[in-house]
């Protein structure tokens, strides 16, 4: 199910394999005997005094969306900076709390805790322990001690429901999402008036299916659950109401959708979220047109970084925008060639203008 | 009564009958399942397999290290943590530990009652649900005393999870329909009325909501309180087990309901010969078996300070299912059970932060009632002696014989 998990599975087994080749000659200098499971690397960095620690959402770190991105902040801490890293994945909203002890129990310099599920988990954490730093992705803070990580994820989805528009040939688009949070619902609400706005330009109508910002109705998969089954009875049925591009938000739906694209064999394409999804995931590039990035892996490595340097701990909220680059779109790769120079130039405009304040992307 | 029911009861009953040598061997096998998976997931330890020849003791060493520190962590993160700056913050495992077995003690006995009867409840799941559905909406919805709303909730999560187990009872005793076959299917729609009630803020959802499955916290009223102060996550939902464990007892070993219980159990035709209404026992039984889960379903609705998940059951009602095999279904068995699966659950998240996934604890649990429900296998590792009862192979090809025989 879970790499991490399934790896030991397989590691059982090439650890048999390897019995077979174990005649090769024994390193030079004496490795570590005692060596522990956490034992680093040989980091590029000299090892340093520092703890960071995450605990996930539900799903894994593997989930090639959200709790991946920050998981690779903290990879990256660990193999520039030389700091140690710890973590913990949730499987289910029960699991949130104790995970979140058990790093104060070990004792971590500064916790990520990741995503809307966990803001009030940790909020609890960080009030009993007010000697202890946290970051929460995605959530609030009633504590100084507690940094609020927050990205407008509406800005940069603005631009993907322009383009999105723009793209469309039967000119309907459509989104749905997990659940109705605002971490969640803020990528819709821009991605709706994003495809408005280029209805509006152009004098076109535009129908954007699975949710309406002014009602706050939508379709909702009700979890995070990894392509589900439900995910993609969302996406037929969006593809059936003649929606051709799709902005699933909800991590890892992509698998889904273009099941969903493929066996109804309609020209359909989707967005992807929070990673540059084309990059990250090949197989899907054919299908990506773009994604909406939710940069938390700058973001998460750059307080690491400045608190490991021995920089002081700030409460103060992190807002992730076009402006500071925490968010934006991704390169549009195979359908560069498909995209034309006035609505790239346009695209450009309107990021400017968004970052200069003269375009709201809620409305 | 047809064969199958007869045959599977004289399995439980020797599974249950398993007796204390066997159970500590089996919990020993179950550690040593878990040891060779966390070995073969090591880093240290594959790579020192590739020179395994030229210099063993680095292969040796490493196993050695992964196993202590992975069980280590499992003790520091369950009992004793001796990491600790202060003895209080040094006992808080133990106290989760209690907190997170009192549940499983509370539906483990649920469970063990229906082994007992010679049934099968696994539906502990969609009676926890029904349980945390009447418990959740005394706790949000009503406003009562203190003591007494707690105690109304409680009420309400036992009456919330019997009638469903009752009613699983009656449809067995009056058309015959199989109790496991019920209690899956009764599972499947308890889970997911327990999530449409969650989405509306109307019927148990947040007051706050936007259509998040998610229950507000219980009324301040209605919590379960804390037993050593608000360092501590302990509450008197392990004081309820504990009752409850004594309660068991009695109910099983001293009253004549439980005599009856024991009896249908045994032998239904008999019981049936003795004027002993079995379809009743079936209906009774399962009513009971239900009740207990029901408490562990207020446990779990008056003691979360964040409120409710679609998925708050925590899966309690098929870890029961191991909780009972292990404990033999009998009350002091469940409670030693209990208190080692809640050990796994509190030790979790630091084998975690080890580096170990915790989900080996969930392969050393299925291991450990795997070799308990296995009585041959563990006899044929440690060349026990046959039982002196008759095993229930030959037991089964007796009555295959005989029923050939005869017709």
């Amino acid at each position: 199910m879970k790499l991490k998990n399934a790896s030991a599975a397989f590691a059982l087994l090439g650890a048999s394999a390897l019995v077979l080749s174990g005649c090769a000659a024994a390193p030079e200098e004496e490795p570590a005997a005692t060596s522990t499971a956490t034992a680093t690397e040989e980091p590029a960095a000299e090892t340093i005094d520092f703890l960071a620690c995450a605990v996930s959402d539900e799903g894994s770190w593997n989930d090639k969306s959200f709790n991946e991105s920050t998981y690779d902040g903290l990879e990256a801490a660990q193999s520039q900076l030389g700091v140690q890293i710890d973590d913990a994945e949730s499987n289910t909203p029960e699991e949130f709390t104790p995970n979140l002890e058990a790093m104060v129990a070990a004792g971590c310099d500064i916790t990520f805790a990741v995503g809307f599920g966990l803001a009030d988990p940790v909020n609890l954490i960080a009030e009993a322990n007010p000697g202890m730093n946290f970051v929460s992705i995605d959530g609030y803070s009633a504590h100084p001690n507690l940094k609020p990580l927050l990205y407008n994820m509406a800005e940069s989805s603005y631009l993907a429901g322009y383009l999105a528009a723009s793209y469309s040939t039967t000119k309907v688009v459509s989104t749905y999402g997990g659940i109705p949070i605002p971490a969640v619902t803020d990528f819709m609400d821009g991605f709706y008036y994003g495809a408005m706005a280029w209805g509006m330009e152009n004098d076109v109508e535009v129908t954007v299916v699975g949710w309406d910002p002014v009602a706050m109705t939508g379709d909702f998969m009700g979890d995070f659950t990894p392509n589900s089954l439900i995910s993609k009875g969302i996406a037929l049925s969006h593809i059936e109401a003649q929606a051709d591009v799709v902005f699933p938000v909800a991590g890892d739906q992509f698998g889904a959708v273009s099941e969903a694209i493929k066996e109804t064999g309609v020209e359909a394409v989707m967005i992807g979220v929070d990673k540059d999804i084309a990059l990250t995931s090949p197989e899907y590039a054919d299908l990506v047109l773009t994604s909406a990035e939710k940069r938390m892996t700058n973001a998460v490595y750059d307080i690491i970084a400045e608190l490991s340097a021995g920089g002081e701990f700030s409460g103060e909220q992190y807002t992730g925008t076009l402006a500071n680059g925490g968010t934006g779109l991704s390169p549009f790769y195979e359908f560069d060639a498909m995209i034309d120079d006035a609505t790239k130039a346009r695209l450009a405009e309107l990021e400017a203008g968004i970052i200069a304040g003269e375009v709201d992307p809620k409305a | 009564m047809s064969e199958s029911p007869d045959r599977f009861s004289q399995a439980l009953k020797e599974i249950l009958s398993g007796g204390f040598t066997r159970t500590v061997l089996s919990i020993i096998l179950g550690f040593l399942v878990g040891a060779l998976f966390m070995i073969g997931s090591d880093k240290a330890f594959i790579e020192s397999l590739g020179y395994f020849f030229s210099r063993p003791g680095d292969a040796l060493g490493a196993a050695f290290a992964v196993v202590t520190e992975g069980y280590g962590s499992l003790f520091r993160g369950s009992i004793f943590n001796g990491e600790a700056e202060t003895f209080e913050k040094a006992i808080r495992p133990l106290t989760e530990t209690l907190r997170l077995a009192a549940p499983l003690i509370l539906a483990g006995l649920g469970i063990g009652l229906t082994f007992r009867v010679g049934m099968f409840n696994i539906g502990g799941t969609g009676q926890i649900i029904s349980g945390m559905i009447w418990a959740t909406f005394v706790a949000t919805r009503l406003e009562l005393p203190f003591i007494i709303h707690t105690v109304v909730a409680v009420i309400a999560g036992v009456l919330g999870a019997a009638l469903l187990g009752a009613l699983t009872g009656f449809l067995k005793a009056r058309t015959g329909a199989h109790e496991v076959i019920l209690t899956i299917m009764f599972n499947y729609i308890m889970f997911n009325f327990f999530n449409f009630l969650l989405k509306d803020p109307l019927l148990l959802g947040e007051e706050a909501s936007t259509g998040n499955a998610k229950a507000d916290p219980a009324a301040a009223s209605a919590v379960l309180p804390k037993i050593l102060g608000d360092n501590y996550n302990l509450h008197w939902g392990f004081i309820l087990a504990l009752a409850a464990v004594f309660a068991f007892w009695w109910l099983m070993e001293r009253s004549t309901i439980g005599f009856r219980l024991r009896m249908v159990g045994e032998n239904p035709d008999a019981a049936r010969s003795a004027g002993v209404s079995v379809e009743r026992v079936y209906i009774l039984a399962m009513g009971l078996s239900a009740a207990f889960v029901g408490l562990a379903a207020a446990n779990q609705s008056l003691a979360s300070p964040l409120g409710l998940f679609p998925s708050a059951h925590a899966n309690i009602g098929f870890d029961a299912i191991t909780v009972a095999l292990l404990g033999g279904s009998n009350a002091p068995g469940i409670l030693l059970a209990g208190l080692l699966f809640g050990a796994f659950k509190a030790g979790a998240p630091s084998m975690q932060v080890f580096g170990v996934s915790p989900e080996v604890l969930g392969i050393v649990q299925g291991a450990i009632v795997l070799f308990i429900a296995a009585p041959p296998l563990i006899r044929m590792l440690f060349r026990l002696p046959p039982p002196q009862t008759t095993s229930v192979l030959s037991d089964i090809r007796q009555k295959l014989m005989r029923r050939g025989g005869a017709k």
